[in-house]
């Protein structure tokens, strides 16, 4: 096709699209839907139907079950009880002339999610659809296709899918977490789905495996181990499984974590006896440092147009946050209401700090502006919550929450509230962008 | 840079068509009436065909292959007061004892241990074990020890002695061991 053939179909497209943008999300045009937990749209979620076959009623409850539980987390929805659905529900049609949209809105439903499936064999095809009822029209809709073992991706996709309609960002759910678990006897890096499915283990080092770091691209992760006798610095490719050791400076390398553009790293080595921020290149090589000051200095967390630093620093005596700027060498002090504040985590979107702070014996979790301002506290026990790290769209936090001994990995609104567990044991979480 | 060209161009073309237009139905209030048909049928995304994580099982075998470290009877461990490194009184005298055994056994090379109790920051607690080892080696090579022997490790809060919590748990936790490697 000649350039002006393309840009004619791509401008009656766009074209289309500016027109439509408006009037498009709806719902999402008469509700302020930005902030999660602060509105309710009325939902309707129905359990998907069989299309020509038998029904597997184990894919329908899972479909619904992650569907339900990612929608519950975001925080926009109020579900409909399903006991008060009418026959639309047991409906297959899935056009928007096939669906009795007056039912849904005798029922104050304002969305509709409805859907069906069909198993064969080691097929599943599962199709998918939102509908604004008010307005009696499609607002998203999609064709999985995959085994049926894939039922919780698609489920999650879907609600990736329906965020991004509504609110014009997609959810972060079809994505990973990285974390830390004992459960072979050591402590190794593991991987699951964010809301704990599908845990697989990466690493067989029969030692001590620490902190993980997602890749801008979410292909490759960082961490710290003990396998050759010293906490080196790997890095890691999901995919391949491929693994390099990157830093083995002697003492530490730890906490590293990969620059906004992916390429360098930011961590802790303690090489000439002070534990001090370095940036490293992707091979390794030691770039540049970045503090160099008496104290403790750990934890780094990249601000997102990689120009600052969020870190933990005990300079002043005990642990507290300071940020960097890592042209000038510069730091200023960010928090200054704790005794002991660690693990900072810079927002996706730059506009919050989130940190753990210890008061008595354990920590609860404070975000805070990266000004100083506005500093607010998110948990309030029971229990110890640490490392609290961002989901890619700022929405949620994930943590470790330690009671009785034993840590557990639980995920929650950047707000604080929804807080609910994801695994029964593990440590050191970090959240993938969705591959 | 062509592709961005047309890019460019379409753009502008499509908001003349889309001014042009006058973007009619964002004027209008929102149908009552059915809507126009659907778009046909989404195109599939094959969730089988993306790339799957490669976990342990798929991988060659990776042992541990860490130098082997002893505890000796001459050489006893130091404790530490909460989120400090300084050494107290107690801790030099064992000290001053130790490096009489390090004497007495000139060839062994020993590494120092740094370790923390559970309460602090992960990270912050690997770099306050790492302080306490070097406290300790310090303070040896101030006695007369061959720096060359002294090896330093921290281990932060994840090799506690006594995995139960508590002030008595906690006080044993914060620690230096001393191991003759061999």
């Amino acid at each position: 096709m000649s350039c002006a053939w393309r840009s004619l179909a791509a401008a009656l497209a766009l074209g289309g699209l500016l027109c439509l943008l408006p009037a498009a999300p709806a719902a999402g045009a008469e509700i302020e839907i930005s902030a999660p937990g602060q509105q309710a749209i009325p939902l309707a979620l129905t359990r998907f139907l069989p299309q020509e076959g038998g029904a597997v009623p184990a894919v329908a409850e899972e479909l619904e079950a992650v569907l339900a539980a990612d929608l519950d987390l975001a925080g926009l929805f109020r579900f409909l009880d399903r006991q008060v659905f009418l026959d639309d529900a047991g409906k297959v049609g899935l056009f928007s002339t096939q669906v009795d949209f007056g039912q849904w809105q005798l029922l104050g439903a304002e969305v509709l999610i409805k859907g069906a499936y069909r198993v064969e064999g080691d097929q599943l095809a599962v199709e998918a659809r939102l509908f604004d009822v008010p307005n009696r029209r499609l607002l998203t809709g999609r064709r999985f296709i995959g085994r049926p073992a894939d039922v919780r991706r698609i489920a999650h996709a879907f609600a990736d899918d329906i965020l991004k309609t509504l609110t014009g960002e997609a959810g972060p759910f079809d994505a990973r977490l990285a974390y830390i678990s004992t459960r072979s006897g050591h402590k190794e890096l593991w991987l699951m789905d964010v809301d704990g499915g599908n845990p697989l283990r990466l690493t067989d080092h029969r030692s001590i495996v620490l902190n993980p770091d997602f890749s801008p691209t979410g292909k490759e992760l960082l961490f710290t181990s003990y396998r050759a006798g010293n906490p080196d610095l790997y890095r890691k490719e999901v995919f391949t499984g491929r693994e390099v050791r990157l830093s083995s400076q002697p003492g530490l390398n730890i906490a590293g974590r990969y620059a906004p553009d992916g390429g360098g790293l930011a961590l802790t080595l303690s090489r000439d006896g002070d534990p001090d921020l370095y940036l490293l290149g992707m091979n390794g090589a030691i770039r540049q440092r970045l503090t160099n000051s008496f104290g403790i200095d750990v934890d780094p967390s990249w601000s997102p147009d990689g120009r600052q630093l969020a870190f933990v620093s005990s300079r002043l005596g005990s642990p507290q946050i300071f940020i960097l700027d890592a042209a000038s060498g510069a730091s200023r002090r960010l928090t200054a209401n704790g005794r002991y504040d660690a693990t900072p985590a810079w927002s996706p979107k730059g506009d919050r700090i989130v940190f753990a702070r210890q008061e008595g014996n354990r920590f609860d979790l404070y975000s805070i502006r990266p000004d100083g301002t506005d500093e607010r506290r998110l948990t309030f026990g029971p229990g110890s919550a640490e490392h609290p790290r961002w989901s890619p769209d700022g929405r949620f936090l994930v943590y470790s929450l330690e009671r009785g001994g034993k840590k557990a990995l639980w995920i929650m609104r950047a707000d604080g509230t929804g807080g609910r567990q994801v695994a029964a044991e593990g440590s050191h979480p970090a959240w993938s962008v969705v591959w | 840079m062509k592709k961005s060209r047309c890019f460019a161009f379409a753009s502008a073309l499509a908001l003349l068509l889309a001014v042009a237009v006058g973007c009619s139905s964002t004027t209008k209030p929102a149908p009552v009436a059915p809507a126009p048909p659907p778009p046909a049928a989404p195109a599939a995304t094959d969730v089988s065909r993306q790339p799957q994580p490669l976990g342990v099982e798929s991988q060659p075998v990776q042992s541990g292959d860490v130098a082997d470290l002893q505890e000796v009877a001459g050489l006893k461990r130091i404790n530490f007061a909460y989120n400090q490194f300084t050494l107290e009184d107690q801790a030099r005298v064992v000290l001053e004892q130790n490096a009489v055994y390090l004497r007495r056994h000139p060839a062994e090379k020993i590494v120092i241990e740094g370790h923390c109790d559970e309460r602090g920051s992960d990270e912050y607690n690997l770099a306050l074990g790492e302080r306490r080892a070097l406290a300790a080696k310090n303070y040896l090579v101030s006695l007369g020890i061959a720096a060359e022997r002294l090896s330093i490790i921290s281990y932060g809060e994840e090799k506690p002695l006594v995995t139960t919590s508590g002030e008595e748990a906690w006080a044993q936790n914060r620690r230096a061991e001393f191991k003759v490697a061999r």
